[in-house]
């Protein structure tokens, strides 16, 4: 009982495995976060009324890349991804063998902190790094070269990106439901077996399996195509995040999907820890139960919100290609317009693990300052390398917040304007276009309203 | 080192090392070289249930911190009977049914002496069964009741916090005789709230005082204003216990709706622990008054205990880590850790223990401890362990904001902070 009165502070944990802080939820309570909910749903919604008065291929143009200096055939990604699944053996064995900490022992900080927080962030931010550090395909690569056996089997067209979307889902089931994601012994052991999975898929099929049947790669794939970077005829080019999308042929339906699930599984990340998602379940959010308690309701919710997402996208696609009189099949433009998705996932992502990234990342500072674990200091960092006191402070808490406001509101915005010119594309006329948006980006500035709502209602564990 | 000191199974790494590099140079010189004395080197391992993740992490950080200070003294002084403490922390995810593995976990595979550091109630409560069975003594921080209400077992002990039933109760003769006797009380409406309603309101009633109204808030709310029309006129005192994230919004709208002239507050700290009490919002809480478990800030008369642990601990005047003044610590109930340290060192001394074998008559020693003077072991004051309820009673403060800061005026007896026993654990066999 009484211990449950020391809730005051604690109720925040973004994310999954999250890790240790403060809550600044009590703070966040106090600004008024509906002023700035209003001016992020609005700037989201002036960006698709714009859209329909500007010149039909205004929005285009904004995606039109910078063409810059000639890029050279990269070399080196085996050597890379050899050294990158040297580090991730290592890690496995230090979470087996290491400290118990999960704040301590570098496999959960690398995992969750470094990679997933911040790896995918950069991934979609940066262009893709993953091609490069991916532990799968050098090891792959010197498998195939010392047995010189090519793949046996041939991938069955017909399962598509299903193994995708299952690890995918299996990923995020971890994340969000799985007991103790962090306990170090507890994820080297999922890791292993994960990786596992990616490496005997690609022995048996070859490196097809990791484009299509490997989950986390098929993830880092549709973020890096978000990228700033990219490429143009042999040329580095820079242009506005997403510009990839609009040059290249509609996804495979099931790629179309794992983008949606992609936001979905996020947008439940969050919305699973809210004092309404509590209510759903009949708890009481000041009496967290732990994460054990909540296994069979949170896949459950997992799912759900995945299926609602999916069937709410394709009404919208549906309604909007009626409005426009336009006889594409729904598949077809449902396959054109969910990599549009994309920024909101990202911007999601980055706006729902800023805080934790803020807390986390110290941690892994205090790690790198001390990576042997022989209570060196080699940054400097103090006896007491970690502190949450930003999160105590109502000025920081609203830089916070802002920031993670700016991140989901920027995201809205390049989908709406990467659905209007994808639209333009094929439609031609503006009108048309603007007309097969319209139940697109309705849905686009309530999903606005959703994000921000579950940035600043309150949430329990 | 060898490898069992570097890299103990179950170690908070970076408390491992300040823990086991005890003293300075102590790096140099292998450990058990300096503990040569004791029959065995072994170190005295303390199995640390510690919320490193999930809701209890912000307490759990400061638990954590607080532990091995502790632990670092005591190696400093020579370890425990002659040999050094090593703190394996576990985390249990602040999750109940979690609690009890790792307690199994801490027993079995990380072969603990005694299970340590529990804060959460849900997982003291989840976990305690299994200490009891497996016969582990387990010594809990948690401030929960249940430990002296009975309903846990002859393992569990809380002998370095007091539980929350003497807490409140402990209030009520100062809010009657200076803040008033009539009282509104509001509360959330869940056990916890429910608790400090009933502790409080029989408490003030056998001081003469009365309890006017009860307001439930439904534990979801996040406006409070349309409470506050409940509140009788005639009321001298709002005790308020709110906690969760919208506790600061409690206090804004409690503001707002009084103006400038309202009854006394009183309040538990636990709803601002860590919350700087100059943060903005909290203006309105000049003249309030709270508990205090331990005194947040330096007071005029500090002790010079309390400055030797706030500064061990590494923690300012104003209960704010040395390294980040914003950084407020849970200074009420982080010394629960410290001094149940203490006592399991001053068991364990006592008992002569020497192993696992020993931990019937660590309790036994531990249930027979009694008095402790307010010292360098125990800070934040006196305290009576009773060994029949398992339960540790102390002082307790009160303190009242002025200038953004607790000035403490009032401090408890520690008879103020009896009840009868609900339980005698000592007619359990062991």
């Amino acid at each position: 009982m009484t211990a449950r009165r020391l809730l005051p502070l604690l109720l925040l944990l973004p994310g999954g495995p999250a890790f240790g802080h403060a809550s600044e939820q009590s703070f966040v309570l106090l600004l008024p976060t509906d002023v700035y909910a209003g001016a992020g749903v609005a700037a989201v919604a002036a960006t698709v009324l714009l859209l329909a008065v500007l010149p039909p291929h205004a929005a285009g143009a904004l995606f039109r890349p910078l063409p810059l200096w000639h890029l050279r055939p990269a070399r080196g990604r085996t050597a890379v991804s050899l050294v990158s699944f040297a580090v991730l053996a290592a890690l496995i064995g230090t979470g087996l063998l290491g400290p118990r900490d999960p704040l301590g022992n570098p496999l959960p900080l690398a995992i969750w902190t470094i990679w997933w927080i911040g790896l995918v962030a950069l991934q979609g931010l940066l262009g893709d790094f993953w091609g490069w550090i991916n532990p799968w395909t050098g090891p792959l690569a010197v498998t195939r070269t010392l047995t010189q056996v090519r793949a046996p089997l041939r991938y069955p067209r017909r399962l598509g990106f299903a193994p995708a979307v299952v690890s995918f889902l299996g990923f995020a089931a971890v994340l969000l439901a799985d007991p103790a994601p962090s306990d170090p012994a507890r994820l080297a052991r999922m890791v292993a077996g994960y990786w596992l999975y990616g490496y005997l898929g690609g022995v048996l099929f070859g490196p097809v399996w990791l484009l299509r049947g490997e989950g986390l790669t098929v993830l880092m794939r549709a973020y890096a195509r978000l990228a700033a970077p990219g490429r143009v005829r042999g040329r580095r080019a820079l242009g506005l995040p997403g510009w990839r999308l609009l040059r290249a042929p509609p996804v495979p339906v099931g790629l179309a999907v794992f983008v949606l699930l992609m936001l979905g599984s996020g947008s439940f990340d969050g919305l699973n820890e809210t004092f309404w998602w509590y209510g759903v379940l009949g708890l009481n959010p000041l009496e967290y139960p732990g994460r054990t308690a909540l296994i069979l309701p949170t896949l459950a919710g997992l799912l759900a919100a995945n299926a609602a997402l999916v069937a709410a996208f394709a009404l919208c696609v549906r309604a909007g290609l009626r409005l426009a009189r336009a006889n594409l099949p729904l598949a077809y433009a449902f396959r054109l317009f969910a990599p549009a998705i994309l920024p909101i996932a990202l911007g999601y992502h980055i706006g729902h693990y800023l805080t934790a990234l803020l807390v986390d990342g110290q941690y892994v500072l205090a790690w790198a300052s001390d990576p042997l674990l022989r209570g060196a200091d080699l940054l400097g960092l103090g006896p007491h390398p970690v502190s949450t006191g930003f999160l105590n402070r109502k000025d920081s808490v609203r830089t916070v917040f802002l920031a993670q406001a700016g991140a989901v509101v920027a995201g809205h915005v390049l989908a709406v304007l990467l659905a209007h010119a994808q639209a333009v594309r094929i439609f031609g006329g503006n009108r048309r276009a603007a007309l097969s948006q319209a139940p697109l980006a309705g849905f686009m500035v309530l999903y606005t309203l959703f994000g921000l709502w579950l940035l600043a209602s309150p949430r329990a564990g | 080192m060898t490898r069992k000191i570097t890299e103990p199974a179950g170690q908070t790494r970076r408390g491992a090392l300040r823990t086991l590099a005890a003293g300075a140079g102590a790096a140099a010189l292998p450990l058990w070289a300096r503990y040569a004395q004791a029959q065995t080197s072994e170190p005295i391992r303390v199995g640390f249930q510690v919320h490193r993740t999930g809701i209890g992490a912000a307490y759990g950080r400061w638990y954590d911190r607080t532990t091995q200070a502790a632990a670092k003294l005591i190696n400093e002084a020579g370890g425990i009977n002659g040999r050094p403490l090593e703190i394996v922390a576990e985390d249990d995810g602040t999750d109940a049914k979690r609690g009890a593995e790792v307690v199994e976990k801490l027993a079995t595979q990380l072969r603990c002496d005694v299970g340590f550091g529990t804060l959460f109630s849900h997982v003291v409560i989840g976990s305690a069964p299994r200490a009891g069975e497996l016969k582990l003594p387990y010594f809990v921080v948690s401030e929960g009741h249940h430990v002296a209400s009975g309903m846990l077992n002859r393992w569990t002990l809380q002998p370095g916090i007091t539980d929350v039933k003497s807490q409140v109760q402990a209030m009520a003769p100062y809010v009657s005789s200076t803040l008033g006797k009539k009282v509104t009380m509001i509360f959330p409406d869940f056990a916890f709230g429910h608790d400090h309603r009933d502790y409080f309101t029989a408490a003030l009633e056998a001081q003469g005082g009365q309890v006017l109204e009860h307001i439930a808030i439904p534990p979801t709310e996040t406006s409070f204003t349309r409470y506050f029309p409940r509140i009788p006129r005639d009321t001298e005192v709002i005790y308020h216990v709110m906690v969760g994230p919208a506790v600061l919004t409690f206090v804004k709208e409690l503001g707002e709706f009084f103006g400038p002239s309202r009854p006394e507050l009183f309040g538990f700290i636990d709803s601002l622990e860590a919350v700087s009490l100059a943060s903005p919002g909290l203006e309105f809480l000049d003249g309030s008054y709270f508990w205090e478990g331990n005194p947040r800030y330096a007071q005029s008369d500090q002790t010079s205990h309390d400055a030797f642990f706030r500064e061990q601990v590494g923690v300012d005047e104003n209960g704010a880590s040395v390294s980040d003044p914003d950084d407020v610590s849970t200074y009420a109930h982080m010394f629960g850790c410290w001094e149940t340290l203490y006592v399991i060192k001053k068991g364990m001394e006592i008992a002569g223990y020497q192993g696992p074998d020993d931990r019937a008559a660590l309790i036994e020693a531990v249930e027979g401890i009694g008095e402790m003077e307010l010292s360098d072991q125990h800070p934040q004051g006196a305290k009576r362990f009773n060994g029949k309820t398992h339960q540790a009673f102390g002082h307790q403060y009160i303190s009242q904001v002025q200038g953004g800061k607790l000035i403490k005026v009032h401090t408890t007896s520690i008879e103020d902070t009896l009840y009868p026993d609900e339980v005698d654990y000592t007619t359990q066999s062991l």
